[in-house]
């Protein structure tokens, strides 16, 4: 932070000199200690600099890290709340998740699913954020691009219901088909893999869009003649130059829908059904359950914030070591 | 871009406001335990708005209602905020009860604070379910059982579970599933209430795993596991089921609002419970909860709304006069089928809750 002499000048002058204030804060300001402090203040780039960060700082280890951290405290206890004279401390919790086959296979069936959602929203998605990007007039783009996200001003509840409302028995989609004579019996469409794989992928498709719209955007159009120029097909033209330099809105995309897509839990539990329960609704049951399972709940969440950002990390390694570079 | 110019009074603004974050928790405790101000945790639709208007307007105390859906949900927050709750009154049903004391979650009742006390129904003032140690834990509020209901225009009517595990009803079936093992353990023949367990474990986790087994038998007539009563009766409504486990207030409610529906208590027997508000231990506005329960007891007419909105029979007395014939209708049942509710007892339920917990995580991951 660079500090001009015309600013440490005016910072030096008493706070005295300022205008005079009524009440408790005149006493305040006319005080030494005020001027002494705000002397210190205004005089030292460093404590500035301590103070301006200090607010950020606090708020990433209170709000971010603390809540982890706490759960990571809870993982490791036999009981919570700690039982009169304080914690014991176990590796129990986790152990249970691997001596248990019962909770692998949700376990498994969450990975599996982000993996497909992720894949899916991605082939759903990137077309619509080409056209916004490349085939939509520039002057056009902000609004082609407010109307996509216009459903995600409504809250995650809303949307979540408003795809029951559609893939009910008595849905839109239902009902349509019906009016039309093309079934006589509903068909199932909700409680299944299919509905939530189509919630969450209409619930968390926002992720993916923006950043592939913003690495689409910038691909700059004469490389992509000049391809043509060249004799490049359509596809070979995808293949070779746009996929390549979208490769960074692909991996921010993918990383995002992926650990939304892991971790969702209100979708799954409005949208799925009796053979689509994921880990994150098992945790949840521990937590909600009769009996007292934090510790429980709280180590099957750590391993599974583990195993999610490893994942990422190492799909962002292994596709994204090779980005290219434009300039 | 202008460039940020650092003065005094933006630095101390920044400290203000910085301050300001920083006090947030302890400025937000006290205003919960304000005088004026009563928290509840509570089931939706068991508090009437109409009542909670009246209540704030008489005395100038803001009623706040957090809802629940689950017991164990309840139970484990207030266990979490240990000897500083932030709720004052709890719904907790009778045979829950015991786990909540044990805890030392709860205040016993003093009812000479309540005047209206001698205006609850005879039979559940004071009920065993709510007394422990000759002393009174809540306020009898709502009384329901688990329930066979069914949609009286695509099924036939049943007098049995059997129902629910019928061919002709794949995927159209939906059940709590917690509450579903105890039944089935019920249509068994085995005890799902666990009373008769205490002390023998193989025999009641053999019993459990018997109706757990069969449960994930019979998994393809599931449409939904589903947790609250909203939930079941949407999926009533959006014809995504027809035949179900529901408590019976979910359920007298579709009927009161016109649906083909049915609730029935089928020959096996099912299981019964008392909802009660109960005072919590430390709450931070005992007082105001007091004056809550005693306003909430003076007139038949708030119970009334009560079952109007929940569709669970009331245990305030005079309830019965104030009903019309429709709601009465919902709401009863006969009396040959009302003698097979065994009320949920408040024994040996550290057994039967690790019991049910683990069979029910099974019963959905299997």
């Amino acid at each position: 932070m660079m500090v001009d002499s015309s600013m440490t000048e005016t910072a030096k002058v008493s706070p005295r000199a300022g205008p005079s204030y009524a009440g408790w804060i005149g006493k305040l300001v006319a005080s030494p200690l005020y001027a002494a402090t705000i002397g210190l203040i205004a005089n030292s780039h460093k404590t500035r600099l301590v103070l301006l960060l200090a607010i950020p700082l606090v708020w990433i280890v209170t709000l971010h890290i603390g809540p982890i951290y706490q759960m990571a405290r809870i993982s490791i206890m036999d009981n919570y709340p700690p039982a009169p004279g304080g914690p014991v401390y176990t590796l129990d919790n986790y152990r249970l998740f691997f001596q248990e086959p019962l909770y692998f296979m949700p376990f498994l069936r969450s990975i599996i699913f982000a993996v497909c959602v992720t894949a899916t929203t991605l082939i759903v998605v990137y077309p619509v954020a080409y056209y916004v990007a490349k085939v939509v007039k520039p002057e056009n783009r902000t609004r082609a691009l407010l109307l996509l996200l216009t459903p995600f001003w409504a809250g995650e509840l809303i949307r979540t219901f408003s795809v029951i409302m559609f893939l009910a028995n008595r849905g839109a989609v239902n009902v349509f088909l019906r009016e039309i004579g093309l079934i006589d019996r509903p068909i199932i469409l909700l409680y299944n893999y299919f509905s939530l794989s189509f919630g969450v992928i209409y619930l968390i498709s926002l992720f993916m869009l923006l950043p592939l719209y913003s690495a689409i955007e910038k691909i700059p159009s004469s490389l992509v003649d000049a391809a043509a120029d060249l004799g490049a097909g359509p596809w070979q033209r995808f293949r070779r130059v746009i996929l390549p330099l979208s490769k960074d809105g692909i991996i921010s995309g993918c990383s995002l829908v992926y650990l939304t897509s892991i971790g969702v839990f209100a979708a799954p539990l409005l949208l799925g059904g009796p053979n689509s329960t994921i880990f994150p609704e098992i945790i949840a049951s521990l937590f909600h359950g009769s009996s007292d399972k934090w510790p429980e709940g709280a180590a099957f969440s750590i391993l599974m914030l583990a195993v999610s950002l490893s994942t990422v990390g190492l799909f962002m390694r292994v596709v994204g070591g090779r980005t290219v570079k434009l300039m | 871009m202008r460039d940020f110019t650092q003065t005094r009074r933006s630095t101390l603004k920044m400290l203000a406001a910085g301050t300001g974050i920083l006090a947030a928790p302890s400025i937000i405790r006290p205003a919960m335990a304000q005088s004026k101000v009563v928290n509840i945790t509570t089931y939706d639709k068991f508090v009437p708005q109409s009542f909670i208007d009246q209540f704030q307007k008489d005395t100038g105390i803001e009623v706040r209602i957090r809802l629940t859906d689950d017991q164990g949900k309840q139970y484990n927050l207030l266990a979490a905020e240990g000897n500083a709750p932030s709720t004052d009154i709890v719904t907790v049903t009778g045979h829950r009860l015991s786990q909540f004391i044990t805890s030392n979650l709860l205040a016993p009742l003093d009812t000479g604070r309540i005047g209206n006390w001698n205006k609850l129904a005879p039979a559940y003032a004071g009920a065993p379910q709510l007394s422990i140690d000759g002393k009174t834990y809540g306020v009898p509020l709502l009384a329901g059982f688990e329930g066979l209901v069914r949609n009286t225009e695509y099924t036939k009517a049943s007098d049995s579970w059997d129902i629910m595990f019928d061919e002709q009803y794949k995927e159209l079936t939906s059940y709590i599933v917690s509450d579903f093992l105890s039944i089935t353990m019920k249509y068994q023949g085995t005890d799902g209430d666990y009373v008769t367990y205490e002390g023998k474990d193989a025999e009641a986790l053999a019993a459990t795993n018997k109706a757990r087994d069969y449960l994930i038998k019979n998994k393809p007539q599931v449409r939904k596991y589903y947790d609250a009563g909203s939930e079941v009766q949407q999926m009533f409504v959006n014809e995504d089921i027809y035949v179900a486990q529901a408590w019976s207030g979910p359920a007298a409610k579709l009927i009161m609002d016109g649906h083909p529906i049915e609730l029935s208590i089928p020959k096996e027997g099912t299981y019964g419970f008392l909802y009660s508000f109960n005072v919590v231990n430390n709450a931070p506005n005992a007082d105001a909860a007091y004056k809550f329960l005693d306003a909430m007891l003076s007139s038949p007419e708030i119970g009334a709304a009560m079952s109007r909105q929940s569709g669970f029979a009331s245990a305030f007395a005079g309830v019965d006069t104030v009903l019309n014939d429709k709601e009465r209708a919902a709401m009863t049942l006969p009396d040959e089928q009302l003698q097979r509710i065994q009320f949920f007892s408040s024994k040996n339920r550290k057994m039967k809750n690790d019991m049910i917990d683990k069979a029910s995580a099974e019963v959905k991951a299997g």
